[in-house]
């Protein structure tokens, strides 16, 4: 795709190199392959995210894992508390279900299968380790609190909130933040859909009950 | 390429004798004449016509030297032909006149001689290349009017000399802009043929800004960051009108916030209705046309409406009054169908008939989203 983008550019410096002169040229410099290339990044993976495909296969996994969901949490008395609970388990169910349709391209879905990974691990070594490395939070010590230029401060606060990218380079985690943002889209549309169809689909049953 | 070709091809065995050069410059010239009629359809790559500007005979002409005599007739009559085209072009660069003519004549006459004294292996061309840079270098650093072109075409040949394996054309269609910079004051981007078979990202600077190796890697990586946070703004709504990356990333954090919320709040009222997943299955079955009609997928025009009924429908957790999403009337296409026969096929016979009816349901409403994309890929 790159490729076919290329000729054309060529085709059009060469073809007026004198008329375009005054014009400005965004179109013919460095800017416009680094745009060509973050735009072929982008479409790839914004169309990813807005495909039917990909649509049915997020909800048909989500439909199982709550389902899934269910029947362990169905083992529990159920009381208001296991509600937050349970919305705790299907958030995380349905990241992870996010993550598994984004086939390990991105990077904050590898760290949302990962981190369950990781969360289990730690389930087990809780009575092992009581302390985190709280340390590496901070960055620059209270005595000499420099202040980031704003960007800088805002590119981190992203950083925090895309999973896993925390230690990303600027430009990786532009893009994961876009990937993110697409996959979190269709995850609410999803999700959407999904509610209302279990709460319309039940106008009669305990609703007004509880 | 066919330079070097035809060059190597001619290189075993050649003596200095001037028959023999004279027969070899007619291959040169029948190449030459390949080349030249190659050029036009081509970018005017990898010949010296291209480079002259030349109608080809002449160009041919200036490489059947045999006497030095005539051949600084031809290069004069060249040289003479080179000024009024460039007087044409470069009507605002006060050339000093003749002295850069002629130093570029003295030039081309390098060529003819070198090629007269049967130098003439495959690396000719390539040596003559460089020799050509660089003699363009000095040609440029005495003209007043082009200290920044200068510097551009420094930064140019040390871009090129980071070419691991310069392909002819490239070479001489960028000595082809050195040529016509005369015509433009600014430079368009050649290095977008290099990059297809390079990793690098080759920048050419623009007039007036600094050349050196740290700003332009700079400028590269400028140019890549503000790509990626314009496509950025286009994902998230609202961000079009907003200047400055500052705010802009202020939007995108709340974008992401906010979409994150969504999911708690979405995630919540799953909780609530998950219960009751068994109990609704029949009734979903029953009401599912109905609902699905209502559109209750909608598109991205929606999104900013989304907060607001998603926190509306916290408090009003248990009340049926959920406010209706807008009726969009998606068009069922022909997707329906065929989601709805794959998903029977699977099910018959199924404990899970029923949820895999219920996924058949979000199935085709998420069909309804993009009624134009009926798109198998992935």
């Amino acid at each position: 795709m790159v490729e076919s983008l290329f000729p054309s550019i060529e085709n059009t410096s060469e073809s007026s190199p004198e008329s375009r002169r005054k014009k400005p040229r965004i179109s013919e410099t460095a800017e416009a392959e680094a745009e060509i290339e973050a735009r072929r990044i982008n479409e790839e993976s914004l169309k990813r995210w807005k495909t039917n495909r990909v649509q049915q296969i997020y909800a048909s996994k989500l439909v199982e894992a709550l389902r899934r969901v269910r029947q362990r949490s169905s083992t529990v008395n159920e009381t208001d508390k296991v509600v937050s609970g349970a919305a705790r388990e299907i958030r995380e169910t349905a990241d992870r279900v996010l993550a598994a349709s984004a086939r390990g391209t991105t990077r904050w879905s590898r760290a949302i299968l990962a981190s369950r990974v990781r969360a289990k691990l730690k389930k087990h070594r809780k009575a092992k380790k009581s302390t985190g490395n709280c340390k590496s939070r901070k960055g620059v010590t209270e005595a000499n609190r420099i202040k980031l230029p704003a960007v800088d401060r805002k590119l981190k606060i992203l950083g925090r909130l895309v999973p896993g990218c925390r230690k990303v380079s600027v430009p990786n985690l532009l893009d994961e933040a876009t990937d993110y943002i697409a996959a979190l889209e269709m995850q609410v549309r999803a999700m959407e859909a999904l509610a209302e169809l279990l709460t319309a689909a039940a106008p009669r049953t305990t609703l007004t009950g509880t | 390429m066919d330079l070097t070709g035809g060059f190597g091809a001619r290189s075993g065995g050649v003596g200095p004798c001037r028959e023999a050069i004279g027969l070899e410059s007619l291959h040169l010239g029948d190449e030459f004449r390949q080349l030249v009629t190659t050029l036009p359809p081509e970018n005017a790559s990898g010949s010296f016509t291209a480079l002259l500007e030349l109608p080809p005979t002449q160009a041919v002409e200036l490489l059947h030297f045999t006497d030095s005599s005539s051949s600084q007739a031809a290069v004069t009559g060249i040289g003479g032909e080179i000024a009024p085209p460039l007087h044409s072009l470069g009507g605002t660069l006060a050339f000093p006149s003749n002295s850069v003519l002629m130093e570029r004549a003295a030039r081309f006459s390098v060529i003819a001689t070198e090629q007269q004294n049967g130098n003439i292996s495959g690396e000719t061309p390539t040596s003559s290349v460089p020799s050509n840079s660089s003699a363009n270098l000095d040609i440029v650093k005495t003209e007043p009017a082009e200290t920044d072109s200068s510097q551009r075409l420094i930064s140019d040949s040390a871009i090129e000399n980071q070419i691991p394996c310069p392909s002819q054309n490239n070479r001489n269609g960028k000595r082809k802009d050195f040529e016509k910079k005369g015509k433009s004051s600014t430079k368009k981007n050649k290095s977008s043929e290099e990059n297809e078979k390079l990793p690098y990202v080759h920048v050419r600077a623009r007039r007036g800004q600094a050349t050196d190796s740290h700003s332009l890697a700079e400028r590269a990586r400028r140019e890549k960051i503000n790509a990626r946070m314009k496509l950025l703004q286009e994902l998230v709504p609202g961000c079009d009108k907003i200047q400055g990356t500052a705010l802009v990333l202020d939007e995108i954090i709340n974008h992401v916030q906010s979409l994150q919320r969504q999911v708690e709040m979405l995630s919540m009222r799953l909780a609530a209705v998950n219960p009751r997943i068994d109990f609704n299955l029949d009734t979903i079955l029953a009401s599912e046309n109905g609902s699905l009609m209502d559109g209750s997928f909608n598109g991205t025009p929606m999104q900013l409406a989304w907060p607001h009924q998603a926190i509306e429908t916290e408090q009003s957790f248990h009340h049926r009054q959920l406010p209706p999403p807008p009726t969009q009337q998606w068009p069922f296409d022909g997707l329906n169908q065929p989601v709805w026969g794959r998903e029977e096929d699977q099910a018959d016979g199924n404990d899970n008939s029923n949820l895999m009816a219920v996924s058949e349901n979000v199935m085709v409403a998420s069909a309804n989203l993009h009624p134009n994309q009926v798109k198998m890929e992935l």
